[in-house]
């Protein structure tokens, strides 16, 4: 029998072509799923980080409520310790002034013994001068906690804020105007797109740009060709704000913990640790949101997005 | 149409009527393809359609009767690729019961994008089973065949009567089954 008679051959051949066929759509699918379980990975990944960003934001939240609290309970007695120093201190002044006029009108040596000798006993003059000074201080002391009571108010930040329309270029502007001393050493490279006007709070968001900046500027401190720059463009429905720095950087511990009230890095009396804090609750509060990326030795990069109204 | 439909009438046919058989059917019926058919790909329906009715013609015997065929035959080469979907119903009226939204959903996941007909059902008082047939192809004749292949399996006596057809204008088919050891 001939190859063409046996209807075996072209049977054969035809397997042989279906066979090829189920092997090329195995391979096919092989692909697909591959490329579908690469796609659900990155969903999945992308979940888990925000979902990370979520917790996150709670645990801001949270601690603005309490922020809130604690700030309103501390600002009472504030109030009544800060005006009773005040007090001490006019009334203070009333017995210098009686001091003066005994030590005028009756001189030492006419003093009954029992006062000449506790007069010479204590060293009055230096007390004097050391109360004053006390007191001083303590009002100083008082004004800081004001001030970090204040700040910490702006965290919590539920008041409604003044709205305007503002150019944010202008607003960066002047706050590096206002910035001049602190960046004298510091290369400022400015990137300013046109931008549209947005309903804002322009004060507060030109103190976001400050904090940013003087951050930047601590960040800077020691380093060789130190170098900032400010970026703001358009993107669709969104301001975009760039500002990066080539100064230290941050390990990934501080980057988490960066928008945590008190949370700081810097000396006693150098950093509160309010100013990212608050800078995240400026943001927040005009839709805004705030991200960093930073590397360690390197420098770091703060983007901060506010829709356009 | 899946391939594996061809293929089963490609056994069906190479059973009956020999390997010879098979490719003379390809060559009238499809001369400008080159007749392989591979399970999982999808082929025109009217490839289908002519090799039945080149079938029909050949054997003399009306297209109708050849579908039928094909579904009773296709019920035997369905339950040796998938012995499972027959293992888990125990009785022919589960097993019918199961095909909507059990096997054909199966089948979903196995096949990429199969055409598969829906199916309604009705339990009648009489203890008989009444099946809503829907699908453009209309192929309620292969589905007879189905459940008589079925029955066959299930060795359940039946009655099957197709009182309402989309061939006659409707818009589905009522295939009534009727179970003969429950009369
Ligand atoms: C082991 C059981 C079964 C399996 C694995 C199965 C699988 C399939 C597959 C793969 C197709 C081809 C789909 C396509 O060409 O895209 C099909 C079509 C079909 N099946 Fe099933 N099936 C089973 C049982 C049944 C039964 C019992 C019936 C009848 C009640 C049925 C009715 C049909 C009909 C009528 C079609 C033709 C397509 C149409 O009408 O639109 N099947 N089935
Ligand atoms: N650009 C930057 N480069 C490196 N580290 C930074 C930068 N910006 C912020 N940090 C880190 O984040 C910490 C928190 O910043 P934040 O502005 O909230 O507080 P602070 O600067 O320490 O104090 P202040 O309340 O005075 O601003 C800083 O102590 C510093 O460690
Ligand atoms: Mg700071």
């Amino acid at each position: 029998m001939s190859n063409d008679d046996n209807p075996y051959i072209k049977a054969y051949e035809r397997e042989k072509r279906a066979r090829l066929e189920a092997e090329r759509q195995l391979e096919d699918s092989s692909r697909i799923i591959y490329k579908k379980n690469q796609a659900l990975e990155d969903s999945y990944e992308k979940l888990k980080s925000q979902q990370a960003l979520m917790l996150k934001q709670e645990k801001l939240a949270t601690l603005g409520t309490l922020s809130a609290g604690v700030a309103h309970e501390i600002n009472n007695p504030l109030a009544f310790v800060a005006s009773n120093v005040s007090t001490l201190q006019s009334y203070l002044q009333l017995y210098q002034h009686v001091q003066t006029l005994l030590e005028t009108h009756y001189p030492r040596e006419t003093m009954v013994p029992a006062l000449r000798s506790y007069l010479e006993a204590n060293d009055f003059e230096y007390i004097n001068e050391d109360a004053e000074e006390l007191l001083e201080d303590t009002l100083e002391g008082l004004k800081r906690v004001a001030n970090i009571v204040q700040s910490l108010k702006n965290f919590a930040y539920d008041q409604p804020a003044k709205r305007q329309s503002a150019d944010i270029n202008e607003g960066i502007e002047s706050t590096l105007k206002l910035l001049k001393l602190p960046l004298e050493h510091i290369e400022v490279e400015k990137h300013l797109a046109p931008l549209p006007n947005i309903d804002c709070n322009p004060s507060e968001l030109n103190q976001v740009i400050l904090n940013l900046l003087t951050n930047a500027a601590d960040a800077l401190d020691g380093r060789s060709q130190p170098k900032i720059s400010i970026k703001t463009y358009l993107n669709g429905s969104e301001i975009l704000i760039t500002i990066s720095d080539n100064g230290c950087g941050m390990p990934e511990s501080v980057v988490s913990n960066i928008f945590v009230p008190f949370f700081t890095t810097k000396d006693v009396g150098k950093g509160t640790g309010m100013g990212m804090s608050i800078s995240y609750g400026i943001v927040e509060s005009h839709g805004g949101s705030i991200e960093v990326i930073s590397e360690e030795d390197k420098g770091s990069e703060f983007t901060i997005r506010l829709p356009v109204t | 149409m899946k391939g594996i439909v061809f293929n089963i009438l490609e056994e069906m046919v190479i059973e009956k009527c020999g390997m010879a058989a098979w490719n003379e059917l390809l060559e009238t019926a499809l001369p400008d393809e080159d007749g392989a058919f591979t399970a999982g790909k999808s082929y025109p329906d009217e490839n289908l359609f002519a090799l039945v009715h080149a079938a029909s013609a050949k054997l003399e015997t009306p297209a109708e009767q050849i579908i039928s065929g094909l579904g009773e035959y296709m019920f035997g080469e369905l339950a040796k690729r998938y012995p499972i979907f027959i293992e888990q119903a125990p009785d022919l009226k589960t097993f019918l019961l199961s095909v909507d939204q059990v096997i054909h959903t199966e089948v979903r996941k196995l096949y990429d994008d199969p055409n598969l007909p829906s199916f309604e059902y009705t339990q009648l008082d009489s203890g008989a089973l009444l099946m809503e047939y829907r699908s453009p192809r209309k192929l309620c004749i292969l589905a007879e065949g189905l459940i008589r292949g079925a029955a066959h399996h299930y060795q359940t006596p039946i009655t099957l009567s197709h009182p309402t057809c989309m061939h006659t204008g409707s818009d589905h088919c009522d295939l009534i089954v009727e179970f003969g050891d429950e009369q």
